[in-house]
């Protein structure tokens, strides 16, 4: 008897083993591509901005917090930081806000009006950012745009603007722009969410007297909040890494108006050649991002 | 013990594709066949049928050489030539710097690029990634080479970095059709394509605001784009100039280009355009919102606009006329030369075929058909003894344009710390078109460039 069970633990035992291997050679793949394109350029980025890291054939040379002295001392670098914490600041209440808004109000429709307005408020985000960046271009051109058109004919405006060549209106632009590409996903994110909440909790505080109102807060809400917490990170990390846009539209213009940190990271690196300063910049927004997801994190779990 | 084993698999697995990377490295570089033909022979002719050679091409848009289909033919022509098989990969302008420098960095380079002077001498050959051509030109090719063409391709030390195939001067053009209705064509010279004086170009300027009542011109500053525009307009104005003499120093804070500047933001009818860049300002004067453009070439000027009216025309039909820019002087224009720069991978067969190439394409019977594809104008009169000044004899558009290429001035893009300073000047010009003192920001950005 109990031999027999010594032998039941080892065939046990050897297929657990067998087991384990069989699920570390399936995640073997993702493992690689994990180290190869996540973790190595991570350290690498960490790395090189401690180096006067420029391209060419001479070593790099070692430098210490060189970089990241420069980089407190650089007007454009807190220029970009001030610009990225208003987009941040300004996009994601307003995109959690309206997706909450448009979502409940949606939810409420008939399924076929739902979708389709899920469908249409999710185009933007399927839609390739260049092709959308172009036409939002369009319709601020100063010469024979969409906006400048509307707002002559109508008496709002004396001369056309240069929206996106003018300080005072560009990162407002650039703001606009972006929630037209953020909403999408919430939006999406929420009608799941409300659908999912358990309709008899709020049937129940219904029939206890609890108004609409007092049903979303106390019921509703509550059961959303995993999903305004995820809403919340990936907008505050999409506004922090802000690029496309300024790319395409403004270079970071005028007169810096719209330049983001992650615009002049690509500048500093991929423009001027200096990897270990673009890296040293990388490194304190990874820092910042981390800082407020976590932040978030506590904030969402408390509540 | 699931951690310990995680951790080996990852360790091996990492281990396995470095041990594949450095495989791939050591790959004798004897493995590739050597090309029989060495540089000394391969400045005679095109060399003979080899063993085949494999070699990679990247190649900015310049015209037809951006164009598959015409870049097909002559890798074939020269392939049945010299037995060369040469891949070629089109970059463009906007991704193009970024995928040669992460290919430089990952030791993937091409082993040939098509491109100018500032990024082939003033920065991959500046940065020692490039092989030295001088071997390439002898005393004949020296003369028959455009000197300013030439002097552009000599990096520090006297080493070649470029050997150019092709150039054009960067002009600036008008609507002749709109300037004629405003009688502003009497202010300049249809014949010469120059300005009678730089007042007769203000003149000009204003007869054509008062005509159309709006914007005739763009100090288009949304980026770089199209800058050698707006940096040829502020320098002959006045007389000023980009760099100095040496390309030691960069000189747009002098007293004359101040002065330009100033005229330019006095000027009602050129406005500083911040949300747009060159290409942008050619798109608005095709269609006609704006009836001067300051970035024009020869490329434009014969590709058919969008609307497909033709050469030489908006897309309402309105005729377009190539100009030199406004100077009291001879107007110095921008060059745009192009050619031929290797990048140094270490192979010396591929190497060896690079530059038989590039003797194929530059120096050789075949130079007139590379010349033609690339739709600009010869840097040199003959090519192993063959006519090339009259490759475009039948093109009456080329002719006519080829009255600027005298103009060609300083070609001053090699100057060090380039990418900064073209930075510094449309971020100069974003400042003064926003309404701050000219001098001061002129002052503060070239200082910028400058590196102070």
């Amino acid at each position: 008897m109990a031999n027999k069970t010594v032998k039941v633990s080892k065939t046990t035992r050897r297929l657990v083993v067998h087991e384990n291997i069989a699920a570390y050679l399936f995640m073997l793949p993702f493992l690689v591509f994990f180290v190869m394109f996540v973790l190595y350029p991570m350290f690498m980025c960490v790395y090189t901005s401690f180096f006067d890291a420029n391209m060419g054939v001479a070593d790099d040379v070692f430098i210490g917090f060189d970089n990241y002295k420069e980089l407190f001392n650089d007007p454009i670098f807190w220029k970009g930081l001030w610009n990225t914490l208003i987009i941040v600041l300004v996009s994601v209440p307003v995109t959690c806000v309206f997706s909450l808004w448009v979502a409940s109000a949606i939810t409420k429709m008939p399924v076929a009006a739902t979708s389709a307005f899920r469908c249409i408020f999710y185009l933007p985000v399927v839609t390739g950012s260049v092709a959308v960046t172009v036409v939002w271009k369009w319709m601020f051109s100063k010469f024979n745009g969409i906006i400048n058109a509307m707002g002559t004919s109508m008496g709002l405006l004396d001369k056309n603007i240069d929206w996106l060549g003018d300080e005072r209106f560009a990162l407002a632009c650039i703001i606009l722009i972006l929630l037209t590409t953020s909403v999408g996903q919430p939006i999406v994110l929420y009608v799941s969410a409300l659908d999912n909440v358990d309709k008899s909790l709020v049937e129940a505080a219904e029939v206890d007297g609890a108004t609409p109102k007092q049903a979303f807060w106390k019921i509703k809400w509550p059961q959303m909040m995993p999903t305004t917490l995820y809403i919340l990170v990936i907008t505050t990390i999409n506004s922090f890494q802000c690029f496309a846009l300024i790319q395409l539209l403004t270079s970071g213009g005028p007169n810096n108006s719209t330049m983001t940190i992650m615009y002049y990271i690509y500048y500093n690196a991929f423009k001027l050649y200096r990897y270990g300063y673009g890296n040293a910049m990388g490194v304190i927004l990874a820092l910042i991002i981390a800082l407020l997801s976590a932040v978030q994190f506590k904030v969402g779990q408390e509540k | 013990m699931k951690k310990l084993i995680a951790m080996l698999l990852a360790l091996v697995m990492v281990l396995g594709l470095c041990a594949c990377t450095v495989t791939n490295n050591s790959t004798p570089a004897t493995d590739a066949p050597v090309v029989d033909a060495p540089a000394d022979d391969a400045t005679e002719a095109p060399a003979a049928p080899a063993a085949t050679t494999e070699i990679t091409l990247w190649t900015y848009p310049i015209g037809g050489w951006g164009n598959q289909e015409t870049v097909d033919a002559l890798m074939a022509d020269f392939e049945a030539a010299t037995g060369i098989k040469v891949t070629v990969e089109y970059l463009d302008y906007t991704n193009g710097d970024d995928k040669v420098n992460t290919a430089i960095e990952g030791g993937s380079a091409p082993d040939l690029i098509m491109e100018g002077p500032e990024r082939l001498v003033a920065n991959w050959g500046a940065k020692g990634l490039m092989v030295d051509l001088s071997d390439l030109i002898d005393d004949t090719d020296v003369a028959e080479i455009n000197p300013a063409a030439l002097n552009a391709c000599y990096g520090e030390g006297g080493a070649v970095y470029e050997y150019p195939l092709v150039m054009t001067a960067h002009c600036m053009a008008i609507n002749k059709t709109v300037f004629e209705a405003a009688d502003a064509l009497q202010y300049l010279n249809e014949e010469t394509h120059t300005w009678n004086s730089v007042e007769d170009f203000w003149k000009a300027v204003d007869a054509v605001y008062a005509y159309t009542g709006s914007q005739v011109g763009s100090v288009f500053c949304g980026g770089q784009g199209g800058d050698q525009g707006t940096r040829a307009i502020v320098n002959n104005l006045n007389g000023g100039t980009f760099t100095n003499a040496e390309h030691t120093e960069y000189t747009w804070d002098s007293a004359e280009n101040v002065a330009a500047l100033q005229a330019l933001v006095d000027c009602e009818g050129i406005e500083f355009d911040a949300g747009i860049v060159g290409g942008d300002e050619i798109a608005y004067f095709y269609q006609g919102q704006l009836n001067m453009a300051f970035c024009w070439n020869i490329a434009q000027q014969l590709n058919p606009n969008t609307a497909d009216t033709g050469a030489g025309l908006t897309v309402s039909g309105d005729e377009i006329l190539f100009m030199a820019f406004p100077s009291d002087a001879t107007p110095q224009l921008c060059g745009g030369i192009w050619g031929f720069g290797i990048f140094d991978n270490g192979d010396e067969a591929k190497i060896e075929a690079a530059k038989t190439f590039i003797k194929y394409m530059c120096d050789s019977e075949a130079t007139a058909d590379a010349v033609k594809a690339a739709n600009y104008f010869a840097v040199r009169d003959t090519a192993e003894g063959a006519d090339l000044s009259g490759i475009w004899a039948d093109n009456e558009i080329m002719n006519e344009y080829n009255k600027l290429m005298p103009m060609l001035g300083d070609y001053y893009q090699v100057t060090t710390g380039w990418a900064e300073a073209r930075t510094a000047w449309w971020n100069m010009l974003q400042a003064v078109g926003s309404g701050e003192d000219v001098a001061t920001a002129v002052a503060t950005w070239a200082a910028t460039a400058n590196g102070q």
